[in-house]
C-alpha cells in the first residue's frame, strides 16, 4: 500500500476511516444527544464530497489495477454522497420519534456508502463482491433497526436470507469465471475472452449467475419477491437510503462487469436481458395498481425503475449505442435518486407512531392544508410517471431513445405503454392529496422539509437544462471506455 | 508431503477404534443382572424435572459471534506471522490498521457491555 | 486405484451423506451436529488438494466457530427438537432438478474442454513458503492488501449489527 494507491482512493479511505471514527465517538456521546452523531457524520460525508470533487474525473489506477477511478466512479460517488446526506437528514428526526435513536445508524450508513463507493471503483471481481458485501450487511442491520417491531424483524430477515443467497450466486459466478480464464481482474477476462482461450460455456454461465444476484440487489422481476415486504418493514428512511443505494450500486456493479467484460456474449444474453427488462416493466406497474400502503407503493414503483433502466441497458453490447446507454442509466439515476428521497421524504413527514399515516388515503387533504409538501409529493409522482418539466421525463425520454437508437423498438412500446399504466397509481396519490377532504397530521421537521423541497426544485430545475446534465454523464462513460 | 498427512489419518481410525474396542469388550465381558434402581436415570439424587432441551439465553450467540469474528482474524494473521521476516515497514503497519479497525470493534461491544455476564 | 482416490471416495461420500442429510433431518441439533461431520469432509478434501491451511482454516474457522456458533443458536429456539414440521417444501423436486442440470453441465462442460489443464496453476511443492507467499500477498499492495483492509471494515459492520439485533439492552426498556 504505497502512498500513491491510497492517495487515489482517498474519499474513500476518509470515509471509511470516519466511519469507524463515528462509530468510536458515539460510544461517549450521551443518549438523548446523537444529533452530534448524526452532525459528525454528515461533516465527514461533505469532507468526503470535497474530496472527491476536488480530485475530479481523471482516470488512474491503484492496487495493481484492482481498482479504477475514474468519471464513472466519480458521478455516482457524488449520488451516493448527496443520498447519505439526505439519510441522515431524513433519518435524524424519525429515529428520535420513533424511539430508535441509537447511535449506530450513521457509522453504519457511512460503511454502507464506503461500500457503494467501492463498487464504483471496483476492476476486480474480488472487490466486487466485497464491496456488494460491504454495502449490503449495514442495510440488512438497517432494515432491521426498529428491532422490537416484527415487521421490521421480519424485512431484515427477509432481506438478509435472499440477500446473502444472491451475494452467494455472485460468489459463484466469480468463481466459474476465475475457472474459465483464471483471472478476476477484469482487463484479465477481458483478454482471455478476445484471445479465445477461456470456456465458453463456463464464461455464460458464470456471467448468467452475476446477472442473477445483481438483479437480486437492484429488484429486477423474478427477483424482486422481498422488495415490497423489505421496504415496508424497514424504517422509511432505511428504506429511502436502501432503495437509491443498494439500487445504484446494483447497477454500477452490472454497467462496469457486463460493459467491460461481457460484449462477446451478447448473442446469448440480449434476449434474456431483453426478456428481464420486459416483465420488470410490466409486472412492477401492474402490482404498483392495486396497492393501497404508499410504502409498497413506492417498492413496486422502484422495481418498475428498475425495469426502466434496464431496458436502455439491453443493447449494451453495441459499440456505437453502448455510450448513450450508460449516458442515459446514469441520467436517469441522478432523477431516480432526486426523487425518491423528495417522495420519501414527504412520506416520513406523514409517518405516525405505529406504523400510522402510511395509507394512501391518509394523504388526503394534504395538498389543502400543507401546500408546500402537497407540491413537493405532486412533483415527484409526476416525475416519477415521466411528465414533462420535471427531471423524470428526461430520463425516461433518454432510456426509451437509447432503446430505439440500438433497435429494440418493441421494448421501448412495452416501457411507454406501462408508463401510461404508471400513470394511473402515481397520479392517484396525487388526487387523493387535493381531491378528498382531510386533516393529516404532520410531523414537520425542518430537515427533513428541506431534503422535500431541495428535492423538488432540483428535479424542476435540471428539467430545464438536461443536456448539461447528460453532457456530465455522457463524460463519465467516456471515460469508463 | 502428503505423507505427514497419513498420519493424522491413522491416528484418527485409532483414536476412533480404541473407544469402539473398549465398549465392546465391556459389552461381551460384563455380566448382566439388570434391576429398577441399576436402570433408573439417577441412582441417587432427585429426579429431573422438565426436559433438557431449553432455550438458551441470546447472551451466548454474541459471545459466539465476537469469537468467530476474531477467529477469522486469527486465520488472516497467521499466514502475515509466517512472512514476517520477508516485509516491509509498510506491510507490517497495513497490519496493524487491520488490528486497530478490529480493536475499535471490540471496544465498541465492552463500551456497550455486552461483555459483561448479566 | 491409489490409496488417495481410495481417501477421495470415503472422504467425499461422507461429506455428501452428511450434507444431504443437515437439510433432510428433521431435528435441527442432529442437522447442526452432521454440518460439523460435512466439515470436516470438505477439510480432507482441502488436504487432498494440498491446500494445508485452508484445511486448517476450515476445521478452526467452521467447525471451531461457525458451527458452535450455529450451536448456540440452535439452542435459542424455542423448540429444539420438535418434528412436527415438515421437512420438505412442496417444489423440492424442481429444487433437485435445477441442482442435477447444474451438475450435469458442469460435468459435461469440464470433462470436453481441452485447454483445462492450461488453466491449471502448479502448486509450490512446500507448504511453509506457501503459506509465507499466502502471507505476503495479503499485505502487497499488488496483492491483496485492499480487500484485505476492507475485511476489516466489513468484520466490526459484522460486530456492530450482531450486537445491534441481538443484545437485549439492558435498562433501555
Amino acid at each position: 500500500m504505497t502512498i500513491n494507491d491510497l492517495n487515489t482512493i482517498l474519499p474513500l479511505v476518509v470515509l471509511a476511516g470516519w466511519s469507524v471514527v463515528v462509530l468510536l465517538a458515539d460510544l461517549w456521546i450521551p443518549k438523548d444527544r446523537k444529533g452530534w452523531t448524526a452532525a459528525l457524520s454528515a461533516v465527514g460525508l461533505v469532507v468526503v464530497l470535497g474530496l472527491t470533487l476536488a480530485r475530479g474525473g481523471t482516470v488512474q489506477k491503484a492496487f495493481f489495477g484492482t481498482v479504477l477511478v475514474d468519471g464513472f466512479a466519480l458521478y455516482l460517488d457524488i449520488i451516493f454522497l448527496v443520498g447519505g446526506l439526505a439519510g441522515i437528514a431524513l433519518a435524524y428526526d424519525y429515529l428520535k420519534r420513533m424511539e430508535l435513536e441509537r447511535g449506530e445508524y450513521y457509522p453504519l450508513l457511512l460503511i454502507a456508502i464506503s461500500g457503494m463507493m467501492l463498487m464504483t471503483y471496483a476492476n476486480d471481481l474480488i472487490i466486487v463482491f466485497l464491496a456488494l458485501e460491504l454495502l449490503s450487511l449495514p442495510l440488512y442491520i438497517m432494515a432491521g433497526f426498529a428491532r422490537f417491531n416484527l415487521q421490521s424483524e421480519e424485512a431484515a430477515l427477509k432481506y438478509f436470507l435472499l440477500g446473502s443467497f444472491a451475494s452467494g450466486l455472485v460468489l459463484y459466478g466469480v468463481a466459474l469465471l476465475f475457472g474459465a480464464s483464471g483471472h478476476t481482474d477484469l482487463p484479465g477476462l477481458v483478454n482471455t475472452m478476445r484471445a479465445g482461450t477461456g470456456n465458453q460455456a463456463l464464461f455464460l454461465f458464470g456471467a448468467a449467475l452475476l446477472l442473477v444476484g445483481f438483479s437480486f440487489k437492484t429488484g429486477i422481476v423474478p427477483f424482486h419477491m422481498w422488495m415490497p415486504d423489505v421496504y415496508q418493514g424497514a424504517p422509511s428512511p432505511a428504506t429511502a437510503f436502501m432503495s437509491v443505494g443498494a439500487k445504484a450500486a446494483g447497477f454500477a456493479a452490472l454497467m462496469r462487469v457486463f460493459v467491460t467484460v461481457f460484449p462477446s456474449l451478447s448473442d446469448d444474453l440480449t434476449p434474456i436481458l431483453w426478456a428481464l427488462a420486459a416483465i420488470t416493466m410490466v409486472v412492477g406497474n401492474v402490482l404498483a395498481i392495486s396497492q393501497k400502503n404508499i410504502k409498497r407503493l413506492l417498492a413496486y414503483s422502484s422495481i418498475a425503475q428498475s425495469g426502466y433502466l434496464l431496458m436502455a441497458f439491453v443493447p449494451y453490447a453495441n459499440a456505437e449505442v453502448s455510450s448513450d446507454s450508460i449516458a442515459a442509466m446514469l441520467f436517469y439515476l441522478l432523477a431516480y435518486t432526486l426523487t425518491t428521497f423528495g417522495a420519501w421524504a414527504v412520506i416520513i413527514q406523514m409517518e405516525q407512531q405505529e406504523r400510522r399515516g402510511l395509507e394512501v388515503a391518509d394523504y388526503a387533504g394534504l395538498g389543502k392544508r400543507h401546500p408546500w409538501l402537497g407540491l413537493a409529493m405532486t412533483i415527484f409522482m409526476l416525475s416519477f410517471t415521466g411528465v414533462p418539466l420535471t427531471l423524470g421525463f428526461w430520463g425516461k425520454f433518454y432510456l426509451f431513445s437509447t432503446a430505439v437508437e440500438g433497435g429494440f423498438v418493441g421494448l421501448a412500446l412495452i416501457g411507454l405503454l406501462t408508463s401510461v399504466v404508471s400513470a394511473f397509481y402515481y397520479l392517484r396519490v396525487v388526487v387523493v392529496m387535493y381531491m378528498q377532504p382531510g386533516d393529516p397530521p404532520v410531523k414537520q421537521n425542518r430537515w427533513v422539509n428541506l431534503t422535500a423541497l431541495l428535492a423538488a426544485a432540483v428535479v424542476v430545475g435540471l428539467a430545464f437544462i438536461p443536456g448539461s446534465v447528460l453532457d456530465l454523464a455522457l463524460q463519465a462513460v467516456l471515460q469508463l471506455q | 508431503m502428503l505423507a505427514d498427512w497419513t498420519y493424522i489419518g491413522i491416528f484418527i481410525l485409532v483414536a476412533l477404534f480404541v473407544p469402539a474396542i473398549a465398549i465392546t469388550f465391556a459389552a461381551i465381558l460384563s455380566p448382566r443382572v439388570p434391576g429398577t434402581l441399576k436402570q433408573s436415570a439417577y441412582e441417587c439424587g432427585m429426579e429431573s424435572v422438565g426436559k433438557s432441551w431449553i432455550q438458551y439465553k441470546s447472551q451466548y450467540y454474541i459471545f459466539a459471534l465476537v469469537f468467530l469474528v476474531f477467529d477469522v482474524e486469527i486465520v488472516f494473521l497467521y499466514p502475515f506471522a509466517i512472512a514476517y521476516n520477508q516485509l516491509t515497514l509498510f506491510a507490517v503497519l497495513e497490519v496493524i490498521l487491520f488490528l486497530l479497525i478490529l480493536v475499535a470493534g471490540l471496544v465498541y461491544i465492552w463500551r456497550k457491555g455486552e461483555l459483561e455476564w448479566a | 486405484m491409489s490409496g488417495m482416490q481410495i481417501v477421495f471416495l470415503v472422504a467425499a461420500a461422507i461429506t455428501l451423506v452428511s450434507a444431504v442429510l443437515v437439510v433432510t433431518l428433521r431435528r435441527t441439533m442432529s442437522s447442526a451436529l452432521l454440518l460439523v461431520l460435512t466439515l470436516l469432509g470438505v477439510s480432507v478434501l482441502f488436504v487432498l488438494l494440498q491446500a494445508q491451511f485452508f484445511a486448517v482454516v476450515q476445521v478452526l474457522i467452521y467447525i471451531g466457530a461457525v458451527a458452535t456458533l450455529i450451536l448456540f443458536v440452535v439452542m435459542l429456539t424455542r423448540s429444539v427438537m420438535d418434528t412436527s414440521e415438515p421437512q420438505v417444501h412442496k417444489n423440492w423436486w424442481l429444487a433437485a432438478l435445477v441442482s442435477l442440470v447444474v451438475f450435469v453441465a458442469l460435468v459435461v462442460t469440464l470433462s470436453s474442454w481441452q485447454a483445462f489443464p492450461q488453466v491449471q496453476r502448479a502448486i509450490p511443492a512446500d507448504s511453509g513458503e506457501n503459506l509465507a507467499a499466502l502471507g505476503k500477498a495479503l499485505v502487497d499492495p499488488n496483492g491483496f492488501a485492499l480487500p484485505f483492509e476492507v475485511a476489516s471494515i466489513l468484520l466490526v459492520a459484522t460486530m456492530i449489527g450482531a450486537v445491534y439485533i441481538a443484545s437485549e439492552r439492558k435498562g433501555e426498556e
